[in-house]
């Protein structure tokens, strides 16, 4: 691969020279760097690919990626040199890949999976535990990228009680690992999103430069907006028009899915505009409630799933009640913002129906 | 006497190490440990039955359909709803066949491949038509580049590659065909369930919507697709391959038990009836027996948890809290795994304490004594085809596990299309009932039986106040992964990596493959 093919070696450093004066460097040794620099693009970026307490669902999704496909990516983009459930050495072997590869302290790091603190040996590769593993190979790795909820945030083995101290790699490295201001990118979801998470792994390589970050470090150009404001289901939302019981008229006719549980106005993520799988489909659209696998700690906070999320009003009252303490302020403001832009665009249908007080069926306990 | 360690066993789900001695050239004992924990039934306490689904699903992101399909049916049957809205078995049987159309291509291709593919041999094929030429082009583009990715480091130059160049070529670019096709029977999912993995169109009671027409016939189009590719690519792949590896069948045993709890729900919906039925054979007699699910126990004297904690309960007795201290076996020096070497739980079946081997193996071996005529017929064609005819003992064996777990997968492609055209009937005699809504104010215990991928997993729990008291899984690799049970048996991949032959311990190649059968 030669980003300049048909220069003779002669004229190509005589372009590195012309290249080095653009961007400041001077001297014997400016041409010889830019030329290094260069070589080293052409070279597929490497990447080591950690699995610690995980499923291993965010591989099986970047197998589904098509923005390129998995042959493509992983064999003509990018060098995969560490993943385990992909790669044929094993034992020792694949801890040569592995060492070869993060000494270089030329590679990507991308995260799959808790790190387990409270009981470090709940999760050892090749005798080493998350934790040691995690916080060398960040140390030397050009960018880290968080994929998927556990990764992010510690996921579902961090649910109450969290039995191992189960963290994402952000809080570890903060937390236990000494290190005050970590960059890692998170890419939340579960699964992760693989085709997200390759769109910020080719931006990073390719603008040398990470994208911008929410306060959850989220990339704004994917986690900015409420899975509620770009759901197909709005209208009816707004229409008041729900499906109470599953497989009734309302679930034949794609209703909003609110009363059964649905957290979208409380979840930041893309899913109604990226979907998933080749576009296919996405969870509300299967007629399940979104349950907010974006958020940290959605297993405690957004469940229980098939409850209505707390403190949401149906269109017809603009005064927003109390949202639910454990919401947290970013999604309270998501909220509230949700509810002027309401009013603003005269979409709050007068008559609508109110939230009842009193349960619907089916449910017991209020919404909490 | 020389010790052979692996860890990070690669091209699995999960992490897991083994170690073996190896004394003149073969395995003499072996030990596996799963080296992650998790506390799914610690965490699982306490919370909605209705949403318990989506924890379990989270057990396996390779196999998350089953994991929810258990986990709806143990709450069903808890609250007393002991059959499904025959359209939600329609439905479920529909994501089931997608869940299982991707995954034993994945297995077949991408994690069992390289144990007998040499992908860098195949540079030394003379390929004549313009697709192979062009998958060597990318394979000498790789190689050249000093770049090998996934390729590297592996012990490609091991005698154990008995494959000629052009069949190594072609079984490559079949491999680069696989990671493109599995994708259709996972879109297949998507489409009914929302996303793959991790659906989003079950709940207790059944599911959350009917498929439209469209979606429907989608379906029916991606895994017509998936027949197509197992049926003219896989299956000749098996074939194909096989002469070159009858050695496979001379070694990996195992235990000589199976068990499967059956998968794929005919319309009555008892699970001796379903597509692969239910059943167990014992002692490598194959006789079939009837299996209970409340016949399951579990031991943790070799696995970090206290004695008393497993000593052969029911799996809704035994907790999941781990030790205070552990000590990992050791990797380097002399030193074997003694006592709790294990994050996994020993389990075991009926009084006699035996040890199961589950998966396609036993699923093949129970509907073929079963006298299912399509199993039974591709077992005998296949047993033909590798020169055993009439000897099916030969399948107890790494090539048994190999060949049954494609067996399997046409099996399941074969009847795919039969449940979409099932679900349509029903849709135009207006049986569309999907869901029945559960009343959680009573109390009760429920589980479920239906076979992963890889093999028998069963769901049980225990609903008090509208919680869930007690929730249990037993995966399959609870099974096939076992460590030593509290008399010191053997669980099945243990047992049957002992006697496989190694030709060099600096590159166990033969042990992985012993491991690599039985789809960790």
């Amino acid at each position: 691969m030669s980003l300049f093919p048909g220069l003779s070696r002669r004229d190509f450093l005589k372009t590195c020279g012309a290249l080095a004066a653009v961007i400041g460097l001077s001297g014997p040794m400016a041409a010889p760097k830019v030329a290094n620099a260069l070589q080293q693009l052409a070279k597929r970026p490497a990447i080591v690919w950690s699995c610690f307490q995980e499923c291993l669902g965010c591989s099986v999704n970047l197998l589904q990626s098509r923005k390129p496909g998995p042959a493509n990516l992983i064999l003509q983009q990018i060098s995969l040199n560490y993943h385990e459930a992909v790669m044929a050495a094993a034992g020792s072997q694949a801890e040569k890949s592995f060492r070869e590869t993060v000494d270089s302290k030329d590679f990507y790091y991308v995260v799959e999976g808790g790190i387990a603190t409270g009981i470090p040996e709940a999760c050892t590769i090749g005798g080493k535990t998350s934790m040691d593993i995690c916080k060398d190979t960040y140390q030397k790795a050009k960018a880290t990228i968080a994929i998927g909820t556990c990764a992010c945030y510690g996921g579902i083995q961090a649910a109450k009680p969290n039995p191992s101290g189960s963290k994402g790699v952000a809080d570890f490295l903060k937390e236990n690992a000494g290190i005050a201001n970590p960059t890692v990118i998170n890419s939340p979801r579960c699964p992760g999103n693989a085709d997200d998470t390759v769109a910020i792994l080719l931006y990073a390589i390719v603008k040398k430069k990470l994208p911008e970050l929410d306060d959850l470090g989220r990339p704004r150009f994917l986690f900015g907006q409420l899975v509620h404001d770009n759901c197909e289901r709005r209208g009816h939302f707004d229409d008041g028009e729900f499906v109470e019981v599953f497989g009734d008229e309302g679930s034949d006719n794609g209703w909003c899915l609110y009363k059964v549980g649905c957290k979208g106005p409380v979840a930041y993520a893309p899913c109604p505009k990226t979907r998933w799988n080749a576009n296919v489909s996405w969870p509300v659209a299967a007629g399940g409630p979104c349950i907010g696998c974006s958020e940290p700690d959605f297993w405690d906070k957004q469940s229980p799933f098939y409850e209505k999320a707390p403190g949401i009003r149906l269109p017809g009252d603009i005064t927003p009640t109390q949202v639910g303490v454990a919401l947290g302020a970013a999604t309270a403001v998501g909220i509230g913002a949700h509810f002027v832009g309401q009013a603003a665009t005269g979409r709050l249908f007068k008559g609508a129906p109110v939230e009842d007080k009193e349960e619907d069926t089916g449910s017991k306990e209020g919404g909490k | 006497m020389t010790k052979v360690v692996i860890d990070p066993i690669t091209r699995i789900e999960g992490h897991l190490r083994i170690t073996c001695t190896v004394e003149n050239g073969k395995v003499t004992d072996a030990w596996n440990t799963a080296t992650m924990f998790r506390g799914f039934e610690i965490f699982m306490k306490n919370r909605d039955p209705m949403g318990i689904w989506q924890f379990a699903q989270r057990i396996c992101g390779v196999c998350p359909t089953p994991h929810a399909f258990n986990s709806v049916r143990a709450v069903e049957t808890a609250m007393g709803m002991d059959k499904m809205p025959d359209s939600a078995r329609l439905i479920r049987n529909m994501m089931e066949a997608t869940q299982l159309g991707y995954d034993h291509i994945l297995w077949f291709y991408q994690l069992n491949g390289f144990d007998y593919v040499n992908v860098p041999n195949s540079l030394k094929a003379n390929p004549t038509t313009p697709s192979l030429k062009a998958v060597q082009a990318q394979v000498k583009a790789i190689v050249d580049s000093g770049q090998l990715g996934p390729f590297a480091n592996m012990y490609w130059d091991h005698p154990g590659y008995a494959l000629p160049p052009d069949l190594d070529l072609e079984i490559t670019a079949h491999y680069l065909q696989a990671l493109e096709i599995q994708q259709k029977a996972c879109d297949a999912g998507a489409m009914l369930g929302g996303r793959y993995p991790m659906i989003n169109n079950y709940v207790p009671g059944g599911v959350t919507q009917m498929p439209g027409i469209e979606e429907i016939e989608y379906y029916k189009s991606q895994m017509a697709d998936i027949k197509t590719f197992i049926d003219t690519v896989m299956v000749p792949d098996l074939l194909a391959i096989a002469p070159y590896y009858l050695d496979l069948a001379t070694f990996g045993k195992g235990v000589g038990n199976f068990l499967t709890w059956g998968v794929l729900d005919e319309k009555s919906q008892d699970p001796y009836d379903r597509l692969f039925p239910r059943g167990g054979i014992f002692d490598g007699k194959l006789e079939l027996q009837k299996v209970d699910l409340n016949d399951v126990r579990q031991y943790t004297k070799s696995s970090w948890y206290d004695d008393g904690v497993g000593a052969g309960k029911h799996p809704l007795d035994v907790g999941q809290e781990p030790i205070k201290f552990t000590k990992m076996p050791p990797m380097d020096g002399e030193a074997l795994p003694e006592g709790k070497y294990d994050w996994t739980q020993a389990v075991r079946y009926g009084k006699e304490d035996r040890p199961m081997e589950v998966g396609p193996l036993a699923q093949v071996l129970v509907a073929y004594l079963a006298g299912r005529p399509e199993v039974k017929k591709l077992v005998d064609d296949t047993l033909a085809a590798v020169g055993q005819a009439g000897n099916p003992t030969v399948l107890l064996s790494n090539l048994g596990r190999v060949a049954a777990r494609v067996i399997k997968a046409k099996v399941n492609s074969d009847n795919a299309l039969r449940w979409a055209d099932e679900l349509l009937d029903n849709i135009g005699k207006g049986e569309t009932r999907i869901y029945n809504e559960l009343d959680f104010s009573k109390d009760g215990t429920g589980q479920s039986g239906w076979d992963a991928p890889r093999g028998s997993l069963a769901h049980y729990t225990k609903i008090k106040g509208g919680k869930i008291d007690t929730y249990a899984a037993v995966p399959p690799s609870n099974w096939n992964l076992s460590p030593r049970d509290d008399k010191g048996v053997r669980g099945p991949v243990e047992e049957a990596l002992v006697g496989t032959p190694v030709a060099d311990p600096a590159r166990p190649l033969e042990i992985l493959r012993t491991v690599h059968t039985f789809d960790p």
